[in-house]
């Protein structure tokens, strides 16, 4: 019995060997991964602006084709009406020569309709840019709870306490529907020695 | 019965660029009498205080997907009957199906051209 135990004793610490060692190695390959973790909200914040930055560009590109196809709108109607007038002076070679110019400008109008459509792009584009932002704060997070869960320390200092741990864990959840405040991700940094 | 050119209509989307394509390309088809709405929320609230004749709308939005605000359509006695053209970027078959049980006219995938949209809404008001 009292064999038993001690071979049992010997396995415990064997397994708790192994768990520190794999705490170690864990804590290890995080380094590396959590110096990117910091970069990570501005990565965000740079595809949130090229989202922006290409909505105010294509707005622009549809305002001045709307431009156009009001001005082109125009020009037709009244070579419409000076195709009638010429009619009715029997200026028919004018009138027809006229007339071309005015199928001519319908034919562009087609073109800018096609302009205004392919702009469509910047929306499909904004979409995948809205999925990359919630992956990389996904990422974010995730690398967060592993700074708090085991204790990462980038200056081999002592672990932060406990206790602010688990109340660090409950602000990360708190955040897991939306992206993480800014200040919660410094806070959690800071007490585990990234500055 | 055809498309009357002075009917009104709602175009929903989040995205100001995708509304004011919508809007281009339905007044090049002839159809300039148009108001829009940000999401399915914003939507309903107008389609509930005014009279409009047909919805196109996105499927993807914050606040109210354009899929719940179908479903409130068809479950509103008073709106029912409009009309809703989905335009989304969800080419997968479940999205149509989904679509349609959920009692959409027709159902557009971006990117599409102005002849698509002219088709659609032969098909609707036919």
């Amino acid at each position: 019995m009292q064999e038993g135990s001690k071979k049992l004793y010997v396995e415990l610490g064997d397994l708790a060997r192994f768990v520190e060692d794999a705490m170690r190695t864990i804590s290890e390959v995080g380094k590396p991964l959590l110096s990117g973790n910091s970069e990570l909200p501005q990565a965000s914040a740079h595809l949130v602006d090229l989202n922006k930055m290409t909505e105010e560009g294509t707005l622009e590109v549809m305002r001045l084709t709307e431009m156009l196809q009001d001005n082109r709108s125009l020009a037709v109607k009244e070579l419409a009406g000076i195709v009638e007038t010429l009619e009715a002076v029997d200026c028919l070679g004018l009138a027809r020569r006229v007339q071309k110019i005015g199928l001519d400008l319908g034919q562009d109008d087609k073109h800018l309709t096609e302009i205004m459509t392919a702009l469509s792009f910047q929306d499909l584009v904004a979409q995948r840019v809205k999925k990359l932002v919630t992956i990389l704060d996904d990422v974010h997070g995730k690398l967060m709870e592993l700074v708090v869960v085991f204790g990462i320390q980038q200056n081999g200092d002592s672990p932060a306490d406990p206790g602010k741990a688990s109340e660090m864990l409950k602000q990360l959840e708190a955040t897991k529907t939306s992206s993480m405040k800014q200040t919660v991700a410094n806070d959690i940094l800071a007490q585990f020695g990234f500055k | 019965m055809p498309a009357d050119p002075n009917m009104k209509i709602l175009v929903v989307d989040d995205m100001a660029t995708m509304r004011r394509i919508v809007k281009n390309i339905l007044k090049q088809l002839g159809f300039s009498n148009t108001d829009e709405a940000e999401n399915g929320q914003e939507a309903l609230q107008k389609l509930r205080a005014d009279t409009f004749d047909f919805v196109v709308s996105d499927w993807n939005m914050p606040v109210m997907t354009g899929i719940d605000m179908l479903r409130a359509i068809r479950a509103d006695e008073k709106l029912k009957a409009i009309p809703v053209l989905m335009v989304t970027a969800e080419a997968q078959q479940a999205n149509l199906v989904e679509a349609i049980q959920a009692g959409a006219s027709n159902y557009i995938v971006k990117p599409f051209t102005a002849e698509v949209m002219q088709q659609k809404l032969g098909k609707i008001f036919k």
